[in-house]
């Protein structure tokens, strides 16, 4: 008996040793980064006065979490740092992640009622916990003044309403992007891209590059839907009907296109196969073989430049292929939010701080717009003056975007998790050569149409 | 007075058991009552849940393919992995039997890989040495053997690099057999020996029966151990290439924290409970075909 309840023991032992390994699962995100923009400014803050007005509750703590790589979580702490010398009274608790991750702890923190005060949310999921209640509506504050809107775009944080709340305040701006290395493209002999390039100039060139150097053309795989979504509002339709019910298009010759591209990408060896892929996935932004020099484009948001600086300072914004028909099918889509857990107990503190977090220079002077264009028109022209190579080329990408887009699609509906994952099977399906694009196209029609019926 | 000594002496005995009640009731018994609820309720875990009767039973069963292919994937999984890691398991026992020098050591290093290799940084390990660009392409490289895609890149091989993981992981298996080998009695081998019979005879008319019970046990407890398998293939594979490694568990996993569908989630929980149970009662009713006791009337072999 006494063996049996030994090994009993050691096997409960291994296994929750299994189950406390996944909280700290690999964060490939997390990899290197350079600790020097936020080791530069840790020292300015305690000379100054607190500027606060009313004396806060005394001892208050916030915890806050957003997801990120480390340069990210280092200049987040340090400004924390400052806005509790700022603010006497005023603590955090932070919890910072990789994207991997993020939103599994978010829904069990979500279901047991313990959400973080402050939570760094994205236009994926807005609409999941904003419709289950679980957000406050910062409207109040904001009508108040506590929360101050004035400098603020309206078409932009109004993309933070849901159903009438304002549930999230959108901390910065960002467009889809083709980032690419230039010294690849002339190591490959090939120009760099024009603004009204096509999807058959980017094949060509990814070809090209790859019988040149031997390099990937295009690093990555489909990872969700928003290249799609792009693909797919060049034929002239949105990737989700009005009602989040179904998909928005009726031609899946789209859908079997979009699939066609990145099947003849793979297939000649210009882009990687999913196997490869899987890798290259989880080696994090800064070591990604666009920014090591091992590829020519990848697929991203235009704040990657600013965050693989410090590996790559020379990697260049592209904007997305047009196709045939010539449609501008871009969108300018709200980076992040910061949101506030209706279970918050804190709410004016929280408020307070995402104030101070978009409308204060001294907080974007750290900021330095990593997480995004600022939302704020006062905060983008105070950057101004300081931006270095990469941020500047951040705003003006944003900048030439507005003549190439359109009217940014309403939140991702509920569901759009297990979709984005439908993609990816689906696509996987093409390129290890099970299905044709065309049956993809219908796979992903029947499968999709299925699983938005059921979560809207 | 007899009583109230009796009744004291409970008491004291449900004092000391407290500490352990108090976990099974707060950490299996309530969650599982809670999970049978809810696995007749949509529930999102953001709202409070919807009561749907067998619904979540009769999507499982009637529209999921991906229900489907996690239970083939499972049980492909259990099926490869339980008799390999228990015959390897029972290999290295017999090998750590005799008697050496330094046989502690290697007995400690032998269980290592147990302890390890539940863990997040073998599972890792094991993705550069069978994945893409991984250890073992390009080694087989070197050899001149060219491959275009990697053991754990190709549906049809993943879920074996998987179950090799898995076998790695014999320690505890090991260390029950070596302790049910050194009970045979050695009389037994010595007038065998006696008899003339050789090594292998031996072992398969002496050492091999006597261990059936053992066998057994270890039967049960890798095959339930099996079928909750987790953390390989979050890890290693996150149930790829094509859904080849998706593991129920881990399917389980994603409907619940991924997709917001606790509710769900829960079903298929019970559902594995109810299959679980079902392999157990199988094996239970065959042992009396194949499981031998040496005293009759004893419950198993550990005393």
């Amino acid at each position: 008996m006494k063996a049996k309840a030994i090994f009993a023991a050691i096997i409960a032992v291994i296994i929750t040793a299994g189950c406390a390994g996944q909280q700290a699962a690999p964060n490939p995100t997390d990899a290197p980064a350079s600790q020097a923009p936020a080791a530069a400014v840790t020292e300015q803050p305690k000379a100054e006065a607190p500027p606060s007005e009313e004396p806060t509750a005394p001892d208050a703590k916030l915890s806050i979490t957003w997801w990120g790589s480390q340069t990210r979580h280092d200049y987040t702490q340090t400004l924390l740092d400052l806005y509790s010398s700022n603010n006497p009274g005023i603590s955090f608790e932070a919890s910072p992640s990789g994207w991997d991750g993020y939103f599994d702890k978010l829904s069990t923190q979500a279901a047991s009622g313990a959400l973080p005060d402050i939570i760094q949310m994205d236009y994926l999921y807005l609409a999941t916990y904003a419709k289950n209640n679980t957000l406050a509506d910062l409207l109040p504050y904001a009508d108040s003044g506590a929360l101050s809107l004035g400098d603020v775009d309206e078409n932009l944080y109004s993309s933070g309403f849901v159903d009438g709340k304002l549930s999230g305040l959108v901390l910065s701006s960002s467009v889809v992007t083709f980032p690419y290395n230039p010294a690849v493209l002339s190591e490959a002999g090939v120009s760099e891209p024009t603004v009204t390039w096509t999807w058959d100039d980017f094949i060509a060139i990814c070809q090209q590059v790859k019988e040149k150097t031997g390099k990937y053309g295009l690093s990555s795989n489909p990872i969700d839907t928003n290249i799609l979504n792009y693909y797919i509002r060049q034929s002239g339709s949105p990737l989700f009907a009005p009602d989040n019910k179904s998909l928005g298009y009726s031609d899946d010759s789209a859908f079997a296109g979009f699939a066609q591209l990145y099947k003849t990408l793979v297939d000649s060896g210009a882009a990687p196969t999913p196997d490869e892929w899987t890798q290259i996935n989880a080696l994090g932004k800064e070591a990604s073989p666009v920014a090591t020099g091992d590829a020519a484009f990848t697929t991203e948001w235009s704040n990657f430049g600013v965050i693989v600086a410090a590996v790559n300072p020379d990697i260049k914004l592209a904007v997305p292929p047009y196709s045939s028909s010539g449609n501008k099918a871009l969108w300018i889509k709200p980076g992040m939010f910061f949101s506030v857990a209706q279970t918050s107990k804190l709410k004016d503190e929280a408020v307070k701080f995402i104030d101070w977090f978009i409308n204060s220079e001294e907080a974007n002077a750290i900021i330095m717009a990593e997480r995004g264009v600022p939302v704020s028109s006062k905060i983008r022209s105070y950057l101004k003056t300081s931006l270095n190579k990469q941020q500047q080329d951040m705003f003006d990408y944003i900048d030439l975007i507005t003549a190439h887009s359109t009217q940014a699609p309403p939140p991702d509906p509920q569901g759009i998790s297990e979709v984005n994952k439908l993609l990816i099977d689906t696509i996987d399906q093409v390129l290890y050569g099970r299905i044709t694009p065309d049956e993809a196209a219908k796979n992903f029609r029947s499968e999709a149409d299925a699983i938005l019926a059921r979560n809207n | 007075m007899k009583k109230s000594l009796r009744g004291y002496r409970n008491g004291l005995g449900y004092l000391m058991l407290a500490p352990w009640l108090a976990g099974f009731v707060l950490m299996y018994l309530l969650p599982m009552i809670a999970s049978l609820f809810l696995s007749f309720t949509n529930f999102n875990m953001l709202s409070a849940p919807k009561f749907i009767g067998f619904d979540n039973y009769a999507r499982m069963f009637g529209q999921d393919k991906s229900f489907w292919k996690a239970l083939g994937v499972t049980f492909t999984y259990v099926f490869a992995l339980v008799p390999a890691r228990l015959a390897f398991a029972l290999a290295v026992a017999m090998l750590l039997n005799s008697k050496r020098k330094g046989l502690a050591l290697y007995r400690t290093f032998y269980y290592m890989p147990s302890i390890l290799s539940g863990s997040i940084a073998v599972s890792i390990v094991w993705k550069q040495i069978f994945g893409s660009g991984g250890v073992l392409m390009t080694l087989l490289n070197q050899l001149g053997i060219h491959q275009k895609i990697s053991m754990l890149g190709n549906p049809d091989t993943a879920v074996y690099s998987l179950a090799l993981l898995g076998i790695w992981q014999f320690g505890s298996s090991m260390l029950i057999f070596l302790s049910a080998i050194k009970q045979i009695p050695a009389s037994l081998h010595e007038s065998a020996k006696i008899d003339g019979a050789r090594a292998g005879s031996r072992f398969f008319k002496i050492t091999l029966p006597m261990l059936t019970p053992t066998i057994f046990f270890n039967l049960i407890l890798q095959i339930i151990n099996a079928f909750r398998a987790f953390t390989e293939s979050y890890v290693v594979t996150d149930g790829g290439p094509l859904d080849s490694t998706l593991f129920y568990v881990l399917y389980l996993y994603r409907r619940a924290f991924n997709y917001f569908d606790m509710g769900y989630s829960s079903a298929m929980a019970w559902v594995l409970v109810i299959i679980i149970a079902l392999f157990t009662a199988v094996i239970f009713k065959t042992q009396n075909n194949w499981v031998y006791y040496e005293s009759k009337g004893g419950i198993g072999h550990d005393s």
